[in-house]
């Protein structure tokens, strides 16, 4: 069983997706919905059970076969992947009124490729499973053919994605030239030195990492991605496939890179990442993007802590992946309910709208306190770990980031219930709305329960995750740091004796994260009145200032811009591993 | 962003990115050398294995498992077009069109029944020596799928259709990756690893040698052949019929 189960992981959801597109049109529907649910549970569970340890196919010795790498780590991330994938396929159940199964098959491969990315312990494998979950993610984000801006996201996913996949391919290359080994331990063993060769490969190898993780100025495909996917993709895009960007990052700089000092280059990324990310999520009034960017800002946040790259940071990081993707998960599903209900993601087109429904403005609006960081949930214990690893400046604007994407939650589910007057549709806006936005059900009065269902468990998760502080996320936080025990486990086959970081409450993480939830409230409820303030004070707040407007235009939506920032962003990223 | 601006950004990038691939150059080995510890360790690996063609021993033996997700980058691409090209809520599709048989030339139709049963041997022959020679499952589905759509050449749409490889050719293709799977669980079954060989090597330079490297290159083949013909059924019908 030792051996099988990393292999399954992978293997497994294969099988049952190629047979689920043999089968699926002669399959009554809920049989292709309960055996995909199933097989994605299994996954979930089955990370609960990995042992650690290096199975290499073919039973190659490593630097010649793949080995699946099982640490904490990637425990954590395949429980992860099984756990949102169930819960996406949960409410998408009988979502899509195609009488075939690809909906399901390619959830399915894309969750045969988040796992393997996770568990892969070859470079090069890792770049093919980067390419299955870029390949099934373009579908599934286009997914919703009957609206050209459908395809558009997913075109523009596609073109920004595989041209990070080529450039990893580049920095793959030059390593392989100077070592002759794609395997990651193997390469860590070759102890490249710190030199600019080293930096370029450094630079171009984490380029495909960094788009995947949408990290600025790599971003821009991913709001408009998330915005045309259906709701259930979009959990499975925020809570799993970007975080797995940063996984891609640290794992990598760890066991390969121990010898580049990234750590100014990824703390401005980082912080630049986390800014923008916020400025752009309030700016937003299409729910869906201003979810998109709240996770952008959040995954800012963990190459922050990356960038430190010590245990606890680790260990605060990976524990604000989990519960960050159980609240943005369950953001998105409530979104996903609303656009089955009212058929808009618009904020302002939804105002009043759950006046009779107010637990589904209720759950936004925890979701909303959990993303500013209120105790106890498990994205706020995260967070508090970051903060204590990171100098106080770095942590009080983290923090204030966090404030800020809780508050934009926190306003539109303020509106949902009507709270505050809406703002007049000015003609100028240059904003992209929720409206004309295609349900992706039919309309619903009654909503079915495995629709509510989801949102629950998500938020509960993270609560779990907060309340339980599992000593595996410690385990996984020092796993991800630590570059020579990956070697020894998967060369000698010795597992690591590191202790565990601790994960825990810190009395300074409470205040701060209850004091953050506050203000985020106090912030929501200013920006909801702002239209009643006496016109002097209005005129100090600027509805729409130049900068504002340039930031929004720069997110234009246009492909060749998104390109040319990508290469901006390698020099920008090279020359700061270079001066750093 | 006007033209002007993104061209300067770019320019602006593309010069960053230039200075990085020069630096990666200049820091590389020199070129031709004699040491090269990977080419040691797989051509090694190959006569272990009695696999006589070296490139395919890294392909389906010794990195067997990225070739396994590229053959799933291969049905979720193939699914991916399916599922996107479906016919739209807005969209109609058309009867075939009458054969626009008489317009071709005899000469063209005569090349294209002539080469088809040619196209086709070829094919399998590509896909099932690749362990010795050039070849393997990839480039030998490729040709095999190009020989189905020889008959559109030849003949027309409407003998496509007959045949109704868009109908069936998807439900084929996943075959191919099953069989991969399938291949790779018996090697964890008989308890040399994933994907490891289970029956024996043979002689090198046998057609029966390595047998694991054929079987994977027949599932490859079976998953490249029929994933290429529907991506084509898919766009030629797009092109034709749906309006």
């Amino acid at each position: 069983m030792t051996t099988l189960s990393p292999v399954g992981v992978v293997a497994g959801p294969i099988v049952v997706a190629a047979l689920l597109l043999v089968c699926g049109r002669w399959l009554p529907r809920p049989v292709v919905d309960g055996v995909a649910i199933l097989t994605t549970a299994a996954v979930g569970v089955s990370g609960a059970f990995l042992t650690p340890g290096a199975v290499t196919a073919g039973g190659w010795p490593a630097g010649v076969g793949i080995p699946l790498v099982v640490d904490g780590a990637s425990r954590v991330l395949v429980t992860l992947v099984g756990t949102l994938a169930t819960v996406a396929l949960l409410f998408s159940w009988r979502y899509f009124s195609d009488v075939e199964a690809h909906f399901q098959g390619l959830v399915l491969l894309f969750v045969a490729g988040l796992g393997g990315f996770a568990l892969s312990g070859d470079l090069f494998d890792m770049l093919v499973f980067f390419e299955l979950m870029g390949a099934c993610g373009f579908a599934l984000a286009a997914y919703k053919i009957e609206e050209a801006r459908s395809l558009q996201g997913g075109l523009t996913f596609g073109i920004v994605n595989s041209l990070g996949a080529y450039l990893t391919l580049c920095g793959i290359g030059l390593l392989y030239a100077r070592t002759g080994t794609l395997g990651l331990a193997p390469l860590g063993a070759a102890h490249l030195p710190a030199d600019t060769a080293t930096v370029a490969a450094f630079v171009l190898v984490s380029t495909g990492w960094l788009v995947k993780a949408a990290v600025v100025p790599f971003h821009f495909w991913l709001a408009d991605a998330h915005a045309v996917a259906p709701t259930p993709v979009c959990v499975l895009f925020s809570g799993v496939m970007a975080p797995l960007g940063v996984y891609g990052l640290a794992r990598v700089h760890a066991v390969v890179f121990g010898a580049l000092d990234v750590t100014v280059a990824l703390t401005v990324l980082g912080l630049v990442t986390a800014v923008l990310g916020a400025v752009m999520c309030v700016l937003q009034r299409n729910v869906k993007r201003l979810l998109a960017y709240s996770t952008i800002a959040h995954i800012g946040t963990f190459v922050v802590a990356v960038a430190v790259s010590s245990p606890e940071a680790s260990a605060g990081w990976l524990t604000d992946v989990v519960g960050h993707a159980g609240v943005k998960g369950a953001l998105f599903l409530l979104v996903g309910v609303l656009l089955a209900r009212h058929g808009s993601v618009d904020e302002i087109e939804l105002g009043g709208s759950c006046r009779r429904s107010r637990g589904i403005a209720a759950l936004m609006a925890l979701g909303g306190l959990a993303l500013a960081g209120l105790p106890p949930f498990g994205s706020a214990l995260g967070k508090g770990l970051i903060e204590q690893a990171v100098p106080v400046p770095v942590a009080v604007v983290l923090t204030l980031v966090a404030v800020l994407t809780g508050a934009a939650v926190l306003r539109v589910a303020l509106r949902l219930v009507g709270i505050g007057p809406l703002p007049a549709d000015r003609a100028d806006d240059v904003r992209t709305t929720g409206e004309g936005e295609e349900r992706e059900t039919r309309r619903l009065e009654r909503l079915p329960v495995t629709m509510l269902a989801g949102p629950v468990l998500l938020l509960g998760g993270s609560l779990a995750v907060g309340l339980l502080t599992p000593g595996v996320l410690g385990a996984a936080g020092t796993a991800l740091v630590d570059g020579a025990g990956y070697r020894d486990l998967v060369l000698g086959g010795v597992p690591p004796t590191t202790p565990p970081a601790e994960v825990a409450w810190s009395a300074s993480g409470l205040v701060v994260g209850t004091a953050a939830a506050v203000v985020a409230v106090l912030l929501a409820l200013g920006a909801v009145y702002a239209g009643r303030l006496p016109t002097v004070l209005r005129r100090r707040v600027p509805r729409q200032n130049r900068a504002v407007l340039g930031l929004e235009r720069l997110h234009s939506g246009h492909v060749g811009d998104y390109v040319a920032w990508v290469f901006v962003g390698i020099t920008a990223l090279g020359a700061l591993v270079l001066l750093g | 962003m006007s033209p002007r601006v993104r061209l300067v950004l770019f320019l602006l990038g593309a010069a960053g990115f230039l200075t990085t691939g020069v630096l990666a150059v200049l820091g590389a080995p020199p070129v031709g050398t004699d040491v090269h510890p990977y080419r040691d360790a797989a051509v090694a690996g190959a006569l272990a294995h009695a696999t006589a063609n070296v490139v395919s021993t890294v392909n389906y033996d010794q990195r067997a498992l990225d070739t396994l997700g590229e053959e799933t980058i291969l049905l979720a691409s193939v699914t991916a077009a399916v599922a996107l090209l479906r016919p739209a809520d807005d969209e109609r599709v058309d009867v075939p069109p009458p054969d626009v048989v008489r317009s071709r030339s005899p000469a063209t139709r005569l090349a294209g029944w002539l080469l088809l049963p040619a196209t086709l041997l070829v094919g399998l022959d590509v896909v099932l020596h690749g362990h010795l020679t050039p070849g393997g499952g990839f480039q030998g589905g490729v040709v095999l799928a190009t020989a189905v759509h020889l008959l559109y050449l030849a003949g027309s749409f409407a003998a496509l259709e007959r045949l109704r490889p868009r109908r069936w050719a998807p439900v084929a293709e996943p075959v191919g990756a099953l069989g991969f799977v399938g291949l790779g669980v018996a090697g964890s079954v008989a308890g040399v690893g994933f994907l490891g060989g289970v029956l024996p090597f043979g002689t090198l330079g046998d057609p029966l040698s390595s047998p694991t490297v054929i079987l994977l290159n027949v599932a490859v083949g079976i998953g490249v052949g029929f994933g290429l013909v529907v991506l084509v059924a898919q766009f030629l019908r797009q092109e034709v019929l749906v309006r």
